[in-house]
């Protein structure tokens, strides 16, 4: 039996098709899925084509009727390519990670909820929002599952839809290509897609199942650079895929072939082949086969990183190395000699690289491959709580969040005012919005009682996971409220770089310059201890943080259902350097299943004893989904610092997932 | 080389200079940009990789430095121009925190400064090192094999900043002085780079006289915090205070004005010249005038210096002065063997009065 | 000051103070308008707006003012400094 997370099949809803066979044999003739747009209206814009999913592109239902269509088509596919029943889920301790990305009224996770239901998965639900590297981190977080012991099967991937609205905004940005974009070559501008696929990650050994590939290994950065161009030294894109490699535990000679993210942008093409170079050096990058599925498929957003490894490992299969559609010829500033040929070239290749870059400057890339780790018997390390801080209505502290536990008053009304340009006088805050504000407070002074400084190496040592359920409202609503005034053509473009969920991750990365390993995710209710879970299961097993920051925020959005009430946001540092506190067991099971969560923080405790104490979220802050069992976490580091109890549990039933986190005291009690 | 050459060189073409008037400096250490951050009077909101103009002021809230501040993980490049190396060092003695672990190098010990302006500056470069530079965005820079590239410019067309060690220096300025040549330019002398900054808007510690003048009157209060304490605030307080009084103002005329000319309007003095030299593309005087801050506006035909012929009349402008060639130039599109295809507006579209 | 000068003086400082507002308001400036000054540049330096700031600052004079720069290739050339910005309002309103 192997904890390697297997792949085991995949589904696709693409332009290239609905079904991996019409993926399959488009990309193996050099076709392209885009075409004028007919779904909407592109009177208004600048750019008139895109990639709609085959078979859809007159289909004008909601787009969350479509992302649910789209999911449920991908999943349906994947799981007979897998050679599973539909239904079989249900007893197979099978798990989601769903790479989706909604900037309407819904909550991010509602889609994830809706097709766990559908499709019988007990288990957790896990949504990744960071736009365009969604599904590429949804399916590393769904391969840690595996690792973990914390599911056996997961269906990993990710769903978009194009709207009018995404349409406008990326055509006001003025990054559409009016012709179908060609990555590296000489036209420049991206082109919009959509579809939803998904893979089958399973443990090995469980089941009679064929492996295609395994996934060896991903990596994470943030640019702390900019909320809609890349750095142009290429330097994030650098690190997620240093940090793949190291991952997978792979020399970059072994890398055959590598799946950019190639938007076709100058900004984007330019820093990823920068961050090539620098990676791999001008001989061995020079020499290695690069293309961009976007010339098939289009920019399919939170689709993106899925349908490309899945467009990669089809190619893999057949010996070939994927092509860019379209392509003419390079550009300058570009890879000299990309993969561009009218079909897919013969190409014999053990390892693939697949890299994603996402607005706020969120990387991410993906090893993976026939060939099976050396090693596998990773060792975990000690992750320890260093230190909290909470945010909210009559709370400005720990200890403030302390007294509210103990008299259960509720929060008093009125405005939460931060003055956040004093406590971070050389940081650029112009234009920030709520969301961003409030989480680069409470990310910045729990750093500051951490004792951590953003200076040196430190920067890209350190991470942050972010749990919100959705954009910022003030952004939301001038985004939305600058398109119903102004009409499709002149959307706010400011509000528009900040209304996906992960904009403020990005702009709070930026503002405190946190390069490591960084999220934003959604479980709904309790996405603030999810991301504190996620945070302690990669501090345990990767090498490439010291410290990761886990956090989650609330804005007010009360005229929406299960929106937060006020706004509040609390931070957490988890670190490897060992503290008073040690994060002793950790548990993530499905939302009916808080018991089994609960078992599972004890079991990785490895001890029978009670924790002395049973920490929940805090009642009067029940109408905080993402941040009220964040601060039931930091409430319970305030009781053991202060000597309350030695070990103390902290659970919560989230929307599409149950949490548990047992903390315990490292002090040594004397009096014994 | 006339004037007029080397003026056509930057706006038109290519053009190389030497840049022996700015130092070069590199402070190293985690805390550099905090060391910066207390000499210099602007908020420091910079990236590493980007670049950020920023002013050093003297006591009385004069500008005495005109720098740019180039942060680089753990070290900060420097630009400076009107101060030296040793009294920027000074001042960072003076009023840096004494416990920042900062190293202070002077990169003119074993550089060279040289720089490439015009149009089709980005062309030059991209023949001389790769393709890449031109997605080098504005105000950030790079490394390359034989020394730093900075994207900035103070002539409003594509300029580049090349920090060279000395050994390849000599080599460097000859092949980029062969790739400007056959540009259709030259060489360029500080005299032409510092009328192009004038057309342009650019602020120099060389435009003549700015005694007792603070960002205030200058139109540089985008240098200058509002958030931070730096040296010189006090006096920027205390004039703040008393409301701005004056403002420097662009201006064209036809000829006979010099720095000192006072200025009359209609029925009062409204304020005197700063500087003024003839501009090849205005066809005549460019300069800045110190006005009252009533009429200190664009626009306005009815100034006038009583010392000299009646007929020397101003016409106060809007900075930018000149509609630059390269707004139109587009390294993706164009290039310098190509240039007749495109029209392009004239470089000067106002009036003389 | 004749009544010429001071009227156009006026109408220039008007549409001046309308600037700066839109630049303190809808840019998020952060500075109060007099710290605006009239020939700071907009963009990269200056001022420090980026492109995602210049089509939202393009839509919002071509709807308080009327000036047509959306799309118009001559838009890099009318909003470089606010009194850029003034005169090609002005020479809208024929008041130039």
């Amino acid at each position: 039996m192997s904890y390697a997370p297997h792949i085991t099949g995949w589904g696709v809803a693409s332009a290239l098709g609905v079904g991996r066979e019409r993926l399959r044999s488009a990309l193996l003739q050099g076709e392209t899925g885009i075409a004028p747009v007919r779904r909407f209206e592109t009177s208004p814009f600048k750019a008139h084509v895109g990639a709609m999913v085959a078979g859809y592109e007159l289909d004008d239902r909601d787009p969350t009727a479509l992302c649910h269509e789209f999911g449920s088509l991908a999943l349906r596919d994947a799981l007979e390519h897998a050679r599973l029943d539909l239904g079989c889920l249900r007893s197979r301790r099978a798990a989601l990670t769903l790479g989706a990305t909604l900037f309407g009224d819904e909550s991010t996770e509602s889609v994830a909820r809706d097709l766990a239901k559908k499709f019988s998965i007990d288990g957790p639900a896990i949504t990744v929002c960071t736009a365009c590297t969604s599904s590429t981190q949804a399916i590393g977080f769904g391969a840690d599952l595996i690792r973990e012991g914390l599911a056996d099967l997961v269906l990993a991937g990710g769903i978009d839809v194009l709207t009018p609205k995404l349409f406008a905004g990326f055509d006001a940005l003025g990054v559409l290509s009016e012709r179908p974009c060609t990555p590296f070559g000489l036209q420049m501008g991206t082109t919009l897609g959509e579809g939803a696929g998904f893979l089958v990650i399973e443990r090995g050994g469980l089941r009679d199942a064929v492996t295609y590939a395994v996934l060896r290994g991903y990596g994470l950065s943030g640019d702390a650079f900019h909320e809609t161009s890349p750095d142009p030294r290429g330097r994030g894109v650098a690190a997620a895929i240093q940090g793949a490699l190291d991952d997978a535990g792979a020399s970059k000679a072994e890398i055959g072939y590598f799946n950019a993210h190639g938007t076709g942008t100058m900004a984007n093409d330019t820093a990823e082949w920068c961050a090539v170079q620098s990676v791999f050096g001008s001989e061995l990058g020079g020499a290695l086969p690069i293309s961009s599925s976007k010339g098939h498929l289009g920019h399919a957003q939170s689709a993106a990183g899925v349908l490309e490894m899945i467009a990669t490992l089809e190619c893999m299969g057949e010996g070939l190395a994927p092509t860019t559609a379209g392509f003419q010829g390079p550009r300058p500033g570009g890879p000299p000699r990309p993969v561009g040929t009218k079909k897919p070239r013969p190409l014999a290749y053990d390892l693939a690289l697949s890299s994603n870059s996402a607005f706020g400057g969120n990387n991410c890339a993906l090893v993976f491959g026939s060939a099976e780790p050396t090693s596998e018997d990773e060792e975990r390390r000690p992750v320890f709580l260093s230190a909290a801080a909470a945010l909210s209505n009559s709370v400005s502290s720990v200890e403030e969040l302390a007294l509210i536990y103990e008299s259960e008053s509720a929060p008093t009304d009125g405005e939460l005012e931060i003055d956040l340009s004093s406590e971070l006088p050389r940081v650029d805050l112009r234009g920030i919005d709520r969301a961003s504000e409030l989480l680069t407070a409470v990310t910045s002074r729990a750093l500051g009682d951490a004792g951590v400084r953003l200076r040196g190496t430190v920067r890209e040592r350190t991470g942050l996971i972010a749990g919100l359920l959705r954009g910022s409202t003030d952004s939301l609503e001038r985004f939305h409220g600058s398109v119903d005034r102004r009409g499709l053509g002149a959307p706010d473009t400011t509000a528009f770089a900040q209304v996906l969920p992960s904009a403020a991750q990005g702009a709070c990365a930026k503002a405190l310059n946190i390069r490591g390993p960084q999220s934003t995710i959604t479980i709904g209710e309790g996405s603030g201890l999810m991301a504190a879970v996620l945070s302690a299961r990669m501090l345990a097993r990767r090498r490439d943080s010291d410290q990761i920051v886990a956090a989650a925020v609330d804005v007010r959005a009360d005229d929406v259902e299960g929106g937060a009430l006020f706004d509040a946001a609390c931070a957490l540092v988890l670190c490897t350097t060992p503290t008073a506190v040690e994060v002793a067991g950790v548990g993530l099971a499905g939302p009916d299943q808080l018991d089994e969560a609960i078992a599972q923080a004890q079991s990785s405790w490895g001890s029978n004893e009670r924790p002395e104490l049973v920490i929940e979220p805090p009642k009067p802050f029940a109408g905080l989904p993402a941040t009220s069992s964040c601060f039931a976490l930091a409430h319970a580091l305030g009781s053991l610092r202060r000597g309350s109890a030695r070990t103390a549990l902290v659970a919560s039933k989230g929307t599409t997932a149950s949490l548990a986190i047992i903390l315990v005291s490292t002090e040594v009690n004397h009096d014994n | 080389m006339s004037l007029e050459a080397e003026y056509r060189s930057v706006r038109h073409g290519a053009a190389l200079s030497r840049m022996d008037h700015v130092g070069l400096l590199r402070l190293v250490g985690e805390d550099s940009i905090e060391a910066v951050d207390a000499v210099c009077s602007g908020d420091l909101w910079v990236r590493d990789g980007r670049m950020l103009q920023t002013l050093i002021l003297d006591e009385q809230g004069q500008p005495i430095a005109d720098v740019y501040v180039c942060p680089d993980d753990d070290a900060c490049f420097l630009m400076v121009e009107g101060m030296t190396t040793e009294d920027f060092s000074a001042r960072l003695g003076r009023h840096a925190n004494p416990e920042l672990e900062i190293e202070l190098e002077d990169l003119r010990h074993e550089h060279e400064l040289l720089s490439l302006h015009g149009p089709y500056a980005w062309e030059v470069l991209s023949k001389w090192l790769t393709p890449d530079v031109i997605g080098l965005p504005y105000l950030s820079f790079y490394r390359f094999d034989r020394g730093i590239c900075f994207r900035a410019g103070k002539t409003g067309e594509y300029g580049y900043d090349l920090v060279i060690r000395s050994e390849d220096a000599t080599d460097a300025r000859r092949e980029l002085l062969e790739l400007v040549n056959s540009f259709g330019g030259s060489e360029v002398s500080l005299e032409t780079l510092d009328l192009c900054a004038l057309e342009n808007g650019f602020f120099s510690v060389r435009h003549g006289s700015i005694e007792g003048l603070t960002p205030l009157e200058l139109q540089l209060q985008w240098r200058i915090s509002t958030r931070k304490r730096f040296p010189g605030i006090e006096a920027i307080e205390e004039r703040r205070a008393r409301g701005i009084r004056r403002r420097l103002t662009h201006f064209v005329a036809r000829e006979g004005l010099n720095a000192g000319d006072a200025l009359h309007g209609p029925d009062a003095r409204v304020g005197e010249v700063m500087t003024a030299v003839f501009s090849p593309g205005v066809g005549g005087l460019i300069g800045t005038a110190l006005l009252d801050i009533s009429v200190a506006h664009p626009g306005i035909d009815q100034f006038f210096a009583p010392n000299r012929d009646s007929a020397t009349r101003i016409q106060t402008v809007s900075s930018p002065l000149l509609v630059n060639r390269s707004l139109f130039v587009d390294p993706h599109r164009h290039t310098y063997s190509t240039r007749e295809d495109a029209t392009y507006p004239p470089l000067w579209q106002g009036s003389l009065p | 000051m004749t009544t010429d000068l001071s009227d156009y003086v006026a109408s220039r400082v008007a549409i001046l103070d309308r600037v700066r507002q839109i630049l303190r308001d809808t840019m998020k400036l952060k500075i109060e308008p007099e710290a605006i000054d009239p020939d700071a540049p907009l963009f990269g330096t200056g001022l420090g707006m980026d492109s995602v700031d210049a089509v939202e600052l393009v839509v919002q004079l071509d709807a308080v003012f009327g000036l047509e720069l959306a799309n118009s290739p001559l838009a890099s050339t009318k909003i470089r400094t606010v009194n850029t910005i003034v005169d090609a309002i002005m020479e809208v309103r024929g008041e130039s």
